[in-house]
């Protein structure tokens, strides 16, 4: 038993998931489920917003609209949204190591990868405060702004949540909260923070590349 | 000269987190259960956002 279990094959893996007992595994599944609508609902919520934004954005004849002055309005710099891009995007993958390692009891390397996550995730809250800064439209005077505040803020709000959850996960997970074969808060975590990364793809098209 | 840059560095990164996602996806294809399906199409479109930057960095996309 104490050789199978320190067994990091993936079929070990497999293994481990599938033979807890029958009352943690019905539970689990039901949290999955669980979880999983309520990913589906925070994209009906985004799709809402992508919608008013399509619209909004179909029904002036500009874009970058002209503002009050008469002139039109920059586009927003594709360049540095890229690499924030490429950060967050970066830090998808680290959180599936960090997941990986878990489930192949490597801790060390768990800790190593959840905390790149975590240091990845402030990088790009950092980039967004950057361009937050930089951007030259408002909240009030356009709906370019509007939207773009609207929008890009609500997932930054996400972003904030999902560091702050994972830093949680980091300590529950160093204080034996999770084992090789119970760990159904890292896997919710770990399906949040690649959501969070899914919503930008969508973002960063709309806001900077149509 | 700075956008060049941001571009080249962009591209870089999008190749290098777009590679390694990609290669994940393929490790990972035969897993079961509803988690990893989910985290295959997660990864699948994590994979598709580093094309976007790839093609943003080069000009395609985005107004060059």
């Amino acid at each position: 038993m104490a050789v199978s279990a320190l067994n990091t094959s993936h079929e070990a893996v497999a293994a481990r998931y599938q033979n807890v007992d029958g009352a943690y595994a019905e539970q689990r599944d039901m949290r999955l489920m669980g979880f999983v609508l309520f990913l589906i609902s925070d994209v009906v919520l985004f799709s809402a917003f992508i919608f008013a934004y399509l619209y909004l954005r179909n029904s002036v004849p500009n874009w970058p609209p002209i503002n009050k002055d008469g002139v039109q309005l920059p586009r927003f710099d594709v360049a540095f949204a890229a690499i924030n891009s490429c950060v967050l995007f970066g830090s998808g993958a680290t959180m599936h190591f960090a997941m990986e390692n878990w489930k192949h009891l490597n801790k060390a390397a768990f800790n190593m990868w959840m905390l790149a996550t975590i240091v990845l995730g402030m990088t790009f809250l950092g980039g967004q405060a950057y361009e937050y800064h930089s951007v030259q439209v408002t909240w009030s005077g356009s709906t370019m702004g509007a939207t773009f505040f609207t929008l890009t803020g609500m997932h930054g709000f996400h972003v904030l949540v999902g560091v702050i959850y994972l830093i949680v996960l980091y300590i529950q997970a160093n204080r034996g909260v999770y084992t090789g074969s119970k760990y159904f808060g890292l896997t919710a975590g770990t399906l949040y923070w690649h959501f969070v990364d899914v919503i930008w793809v969508a973002l960063f098209y709309l806001f900077y590349l149509m | 000269m700075a956008a060049t840059l941001e571009r080249g560095v962009a591209l870089i990164l999008a190749l290098i987190v777009g590679g390694t996602t990609s290669f994940q996806l393929y490790k990972d294809w035969s897993s079961t259960g509803l988690d990893n399906q989910v985290t295959k199409l997660l990864l699948g479109l994590m994979a598709f956002g580093c094309v976007l930057v790839v093609l943003a960095a080069v000009g395609v996309l985005g107004g060059g």
